[in-house]
């Protein structure tokens, strides 16, 4: 077995005696990259605690003149969509991905049975959608004049719901990382199939299925397209649809500027400003950064499988 | 046959367990398929797609014909597919191998995280965050500099903007890849190197690069099966659509999503999809079978 980089101490002979002068440079550069991402993101939490004045006199900025908690109260006080919102957004994303998880799943067990004949089939098929697909439109008109699911939430669940990459990933971790002789065993200790997958094969997907999931769930999180598509009740509004939905009523402002003042009153406090608008933004992607950390050495290993199989 | 048929019924439960994405497969990806037919029909809402008149050819000399906004929007999809996937590329594999170069591992890591999570911002909200950075009145960059630059109306500024906040938003994320291929490089190599008296950068070029090359070239590759694909979001949400800015950011499938809102043009815009579909078969198959002959193991089918 030869020696790999990536474990501490494996590195640390030949390389300790290397910090030199390079490092510090190489370490500036890199910590310049850092905060190029990293710096969008921290205005964010800024813009969200500024006050709404300072933003009209001098613009966004990292260093703020006055803060305050106005954008966030009155994210909190518009609260009955956003908490709607939210509730649909978590909804589709758990629902989405286990139904997600557990139909992949299945599906890259059977065409990874040697024994089972159709699975060449299925195989093509599953790889097929890849290669060719009918794009929006057609989707568009399929799904809404021939399933009537306009406004539904399963054009939420159902779009993002099974990829061919990804039960790629899980078929190749299968294949791979789990012994068939396990399977075999507990046939002939006398486990039907289902009780083999659900009690042998499934706990041991755990790593794949927790990178795969993780990719799904912020998918899910993510997908402001299909609900701008489909959905038109606000009661079914996820969240990154209020965000649309948001910038569409500062722009209608912004264009309209002779909107009669009663109009905007209709509007009442929905008149988006900018430290709200970025308040909401932060309780629109907070969770994720929460989530993030944790499971990012199981992406960065699914990442690997799938793009490079077996 | 018959052995095939007892086959599959004595595996009816793995006939069973297939059987969920095999139908959700079918109605969310094979039937829209069919729908591009609509290419070929003069589509009537109220007639739905098959009882819609054939109209042969007619969408595609439309296409043609009024060929400003089908040339723009193409040329607009592969500049910017270009573009991405050279400069990202790029920078994908100099990130890696800086990463991978800095001796101070828990602050790579941590350096890491932080590059890794734009990626995981939708569109939607990003838009917002460019707002901030570019805004006329409001933004950063106009107060800093003291500039009156209106950033939303000057379309020539835009592939500037969609290149940074792509890079922004990706090359933190597509770097992972490569470096765990870097990981995977035996040190001994390096050790054989540096006895020999090679330098840092010596072993980058003959150690590093050498064995990235292999991943490079599947990357490359199967990313042409995507040649018509965009990302939807950077050029509708982060845009703000604003129709101004079309003749430098809009591409097929943001001009198609916009159709679908307008409800118009329909027989042109299935016309556009259908050679998008197409166009995007060909590249793909033309991919995968240039995989297949520089590295087999890679290829997905």
């Amino acid at each position: 077995m030869s020696k790999r980089k990536g474990n501490a101490a494996d590195l640390a002979p030949s390389k300790k005696e290397k910090k030199g002068l390079g490092q510090y440079i190489l370490g500036f550069f890199l910590l310049l990259y850092t905060l190029f991402c990293a710096l969008p993101v921290v205005l964010v939490f800024i813009a969200a605690f500024t006050d709404e004045k300072a933003i009209n006199q001098n613009g966004f900025s990292f260093f703020p003149e006055k803060w305050s908690l106005a954008g966030i109260n009155s994210v909190l006080r518009y609260g009955s969509q956003l908490m709607t919102s939210y509730g649909i957004t978590i909804f589709v994303t758990v629902f989405g991905t286990f139904l997600g998880l557990l139909v992949m799943s299945m599906f890259a067990y059977s065409i990874s049975r040697k024994e089972f004949r159709l699975a060449k089939f299925l195989s093509v098929y599953l790889l097929i959608p890849m290669l060719f697909n009918g794009g929006q439109l057609s989707g568009y008109v399929v799904f809404t004049s021939y399933y009537h699911l306009k406004d539904s939430l399963w054009l939420l669940i159902l779009p993002l719901c099974v990829s061919t990459m990804n039960v790629i990933i899980l078929r190749t971790y299968i294949a791979n990382s789990i012994p068939n002789e396990l399977m075999e065993a507990a046939k002939i200790d006398g486990a039907g199939e289902y009780r083999t997958f659900f009690q042998i094969t499934l706990p041991l997907l755990k790593p794949s299925l927790a990178a795969v999931g993780f990719m799904m769930a912020t998918a899910y999180w993510n997908d402001w397209q299909n609900a701008l598509l489909y959905i038109t009740t606000d009661s079914k509004k996820p969240l990154q649809l209020l965000l649309v939905n948001i910038q569409k009523s500062i722009e209608f402002l912004l264009n309209n500027s002779n909107v009669p003042a009663s109009a905007r009153a209709a509007m009442g406090g929905n008149i988006p400003q900018y430290s709200s608008t970025m308040a909401t933004v932060l309780v629109v992607i907070g969770p994720i950064m929460v989530v993030y950390p944790f499971f990012q050495k199981y992406f960065v290993k699914g990442l690997t499988v799938g793009s490079v199989k077996g | 046959m018959k052995s095939f048929l007892e086959n599959t019924w004595k595996h009816r439960a793995h006939v069973i367990m297939a059987l969920p994405v095999f139908l959700i497969l079918f109605f969310i990806m094979y039937v829209p398929m069919a729908g591009l037919v609509m290419a070929f029909k003069n589509y009537d809402f109220s007639k739905g797609i098959w009882a819609s008149p054939w109209c042969g050819l007619d969408n595609f000399k439309f296409l043609l014909a009024s060929k400003s906004t089908f040339i723009s929007i193409t040329k607009n999809t592969l500049m910017y597919y270009f573009i991405f996937t050279i400069l990202g590329t790029f920078l994908n594999v100099v990130l890696a191998i800086a990463i991978d170069q800095f001796v101070f591992k828990k602050m790579a890591k941590v350096m890491q995280t932080l590059m890794i999570i734009p990626v995981f911002i939708s569109y939607a909200a990003v838009q917002f965050i460019v707002y901030a950075f570019i805004s006329t009145d409001t933004g950063i960059l106009n107060h800093t500099f003291g500039m009156t630059t209106r950033f939303y109306s000057t379309a020539s500024l835009w592939p500037l903007i969609l290149t940074i906040v792509k890079i922004w938003n990706s090359v933190g994320y597509g770097s992972v890849l490569y470096m765990s291929v870097l990981a995977g490089i035996d040190t001994e190599l390096y050790e054989a190197a540096q006895i020999d008296g090679a330098n840092k950068w010596k072993q980058i070029w003959h150690i590093t690069l050498p064995s990235l090359i292999p991943m490079i070239t599947v990357m490359l590759l199967l990313s042409v099966g995507g040649i018509m694909r965009s990302d939807t979001g950077l050029f509708y949400q982060v845009t703000r659509n604003s129709g101004v800015l079309y003749s430098t950011t809009q591409v097929i499938d943001s001009y198609v999503l916009n159709a679908i809102f307008k409800n118009s043009n329909f027989g042109f815009t299935a016309a556009t999809s259908f050679f998008q579909s197409v166009v995007g078969l060909l590249m793909m198959l033309f991919a995968n079978g240039m995989v297949r002959k520089i590295a087999p193991e890679n290829a997905l089918f």
